[in-house]
């Protein structure tokens, strides 16, 4: 078992729980979350990022429209949908068990 | 100074470099190849073109308008190639994707070649030794003589060489060995029962109310069950009787032996070729008319190889071109081989005939016993061919051909009895038919009052068959006699009668020439004399 794949998959596991969480708020286009996803060094790749948006979008967690921007052209941009909500709460749930969990045996264990 | 293009990414419009054009094309290629052709691919790759147009737009904000090698492999680098893709998601991939898995297709590996890549990527397909199947190869090319070698030229030409990332992912897929066909259908065998227990259990079909839609989904998973295996055994079977017919097709051709008789699949024809063509058609057009039916017969069974190991190893190819000069070679080789076919005809045009005439000495013998003569070329090794009466056999290391004469019965104008030898044969012209007619070679012996008869004519060496015929004609005055022996049934050919005795049983009879025709002779005392007659004959 390679390092490097336990770290992908632990990562992987977490960014569409990211993804949901960076565009909690106010929408964004597709440089806007990779920027943010970067420099938590969430992702390495950006190719990575659009497969990940495109299936979250057909699972209606989240939805796009266009908009036109000042340099270049018109811009997609993500928010999350009233499912896409409802999703990223209970994600939240379950991470913060998931990270409750992990210290508890850390705790045990010393 | 560089050659530049102009290119449209996502609605904005750059100029490219050629090498940097080059990479990026490469690039956008492969990554299509990794997402997919249908909607959501396509969606993924749009959103990245425009990624990668933003990019360039924020760089192209400076003096520099021309995209270059260089940012285009920082493109990459930041977008990631499918092999990254890969390693971010780690190895268990499929946990995330949710479209079809990537099967495994054959291509030719470009890392692990001798020649074309063909066994390095026909061992990635299988999970083998390249080398194994080398020697297989190898040792096929000389069992087969050569017919391997066609084999692995078509699979040369056909499969792609796995050049891309994504490629050569999929030259390594983790699905589709041998084994996982098996697997796979394995697994439709269960979505088949499955969507049939669904159907069952489900409320249409218990309240009696046929659901359309649900039978529908029953029978197309069966259908396409039923389809895909069909397509594998279709395939395999194109590809045995492909190969066993480039095999049996180069044995007949090339050394005139046939090698497939006794295989299982025999599709190997029972004439040799360069043999058989040698005694009808003039020498030049031999090696011609073989090469002809060589592309005839060749091309089809090469199509059949291509197209059985398609559907087996499913591999993408693209070679319209080849195929399409495959058909033309084709065509080409099936007229010519109609305009020689048709020059030969010209051989056959005119008739000649040469005929000889004897008078039999014997003015008080009253019945002639005709028999035939020993047949010298019964134990010569006879050629694999036998038609139209016609056979060859090799005689002290020279090939003859032979065929059978015909003989009649007529009455004699005369008092005296009349062997007359008519042969005949076609030619070009007419005194080329003549020719070819007195080079046959047939004799007879007269001993006392028995008439010997060979079995065979011959056609002098390098003979060419021109339909050559031979007919002995008796004549027999009236009041005199023939007795037919048994074994003339070999080469009496309707003699006309007054019974209308069909001629196997005229012979080992005795037949009077009377007025009004030949008649059989009733039994008396000189029968027992007769029949014995054979029997010494075949002691000789």
């Amino acid at each position: 078992m390679k390092l490097e794949n336990t770290k992908a998959q632990m990562r992987k596991g977490v960014l569409e729980y990211c993804i949901l969480l960076v565009l909690d708020g106010k929408p964004l286009y597709a440089s806007d979350i990779i920027k943010a996803l970067k420099e938590a060094k969430m992702i390495v790749v950006e190719g990575t990022l659009y497969p990940l948006l495109t299936r979250l979008k057909n699972a209606g967690l989240l939805a796009y429209r266009w908009e036109e921007s000042t340099q270049g052209p018109p811009r997609k941009y993500y928010e999350l949908t009233d499912t896409g909500r409802k999703f990223l709460t209970e994600l939240e749930g379950s991470w913060s068990e998931l990270v409750k969990a992990v210290e508890k045996i850390k705790t045990n264990k010393a | 100074m560089k050659k530049t293009f102009t290119i449209n990414i996502s609605g904005t419009v750059f100029h490219i470099e050629e090498d940097a054009y080059e990479v990026l094309q490469k690039y956008l290629v492969n990554l299509k190849n990794h997402f997919g052709a249908d909607e959501e691919g396509k969606e993924i790759l749009s959103d990245i073109e425009a990624r990668i147009a933003e990019i360039f737009s924020e760089k192209s904000d400076d003096e520099k308008k021309v995209v270059t090698l260089d940012w285009v492999n920082q493109v990459i680098e930041t977008m990631g190639t499918p092999e990254d893709f890969a390693e971010e998601e780690g190895e268990e991939e499929e946990v995330y994707v949710t479209s079809p898995k990537r099967k495994r297709r054959l291509y030719r590996d470009p890392e692990r070649r001798v020649l074309g890549g063909v066994c390095g990527g026909l061992g990635a397909y299988f999970n083998m030794d390249p080398v194994i199947l080398r020697i297989i190869f190898v040792v096929l090319f000389f069992v087969t003589t050569g017919a391997a070698l066609l084999a692995y030229i078509v699979l040369w030409i056909a499969v792609p060489k796995a050049r891309t990332t994504a490629q050569r992912l999929e030259m390594r897929g983790e699905e589709a060995t041998v084994k996982n066909i098996e697997k796979s259908i394995r697994e439709e065998v269960n979505e088949v029962k499955e969507s049939y227990r669904k159907f069952k259990n489900s409320d249409t079909y218990t309240k009696g109310k046929k659901s359309v839609e649900g039978a529908g989904d029953v029978t197309y998973n069966i259908f396409k069950l039923i389809l895909k295996v069909a397509v594998i055994i279709i395939g395999i079977i194109l590809i045995l009787s492909g190969f066993f017919g480039l095999l049996g097709m180069i044995s007949s051709l090339a050394i005139g032996q046939s090698f497939v008789q006794g295989w299982p699949l025999v599709w190997g024809p029972e004439i040799h070729f360069p043999d058989f063509f040698n005694y009808f058609v003039e020498p030049g057009t031999v090696t011609f008319g073989m090469i002809a039916v060589g592309l005839l017969a060749g091309i089809p069974l090469l199509a059949m190889l291509y197209i059985g190991s398609k559907l087996v190893f499913r591999y993408k190819s693209n070679n319209t071109a080849i195929g399409l000069s495959m058909v033309g070679v084709w065509l080409i080789a099936l007229v010519s081989l109609v305009v020689v076919s048709a020059s030969q005809l010209g051989n056959f045009k005119d008739q000649g005939s040469a005929v000889i005439s004897n008078t039999l000495p014997c003015d008080s013998c009253q019945t002639y016993t005709l028999d035939m003569a020993e047949d010298k070329y019964e134990n010569y090794a006879e050629l694999d061919w036998d038609l139209n009466n016609l056979k060859a056999v090799v005689v002290n290391g020279e090939e003859v051909i032979l065929g059978k004469p015909k003989l009649d019965v007529e009455k004699s104008g005369g008092e005296t009895f009349v062997v007359s030898v008519k042969k005949s044969s076609r030619g070009r012209t007419r005194g080329e038919a003549r020719e070819y007619a007195s080079d046959i070679i047939y004799n007879y012996q007269v001993n006392d009052s028995t008439l010997l008869f060979d079995p065979w004519f011959l056609l002098e060496e390098d003979g060419k068959w021109r339909d050559q015929e031979v007919q002995i004609t008796i004549k027999v005055p009236e009041g005199k006699a023939i007795h037919l022996s048994e074994e003339m049934i070999e080469i009496i050919y309707d003699i006309e009668n007054v019974s209308n005795t069909w001629d196997g049983d005229m012979v080992g009879k005795t037949w009077e020439m009377k007025p009004e025709g030949l008649t059989m002779k009733e039994l008396s005392e000189s029968t027992e004399d007769r029949k014995e007659l054979p029997e010494n004959t075949e002691e000789l």
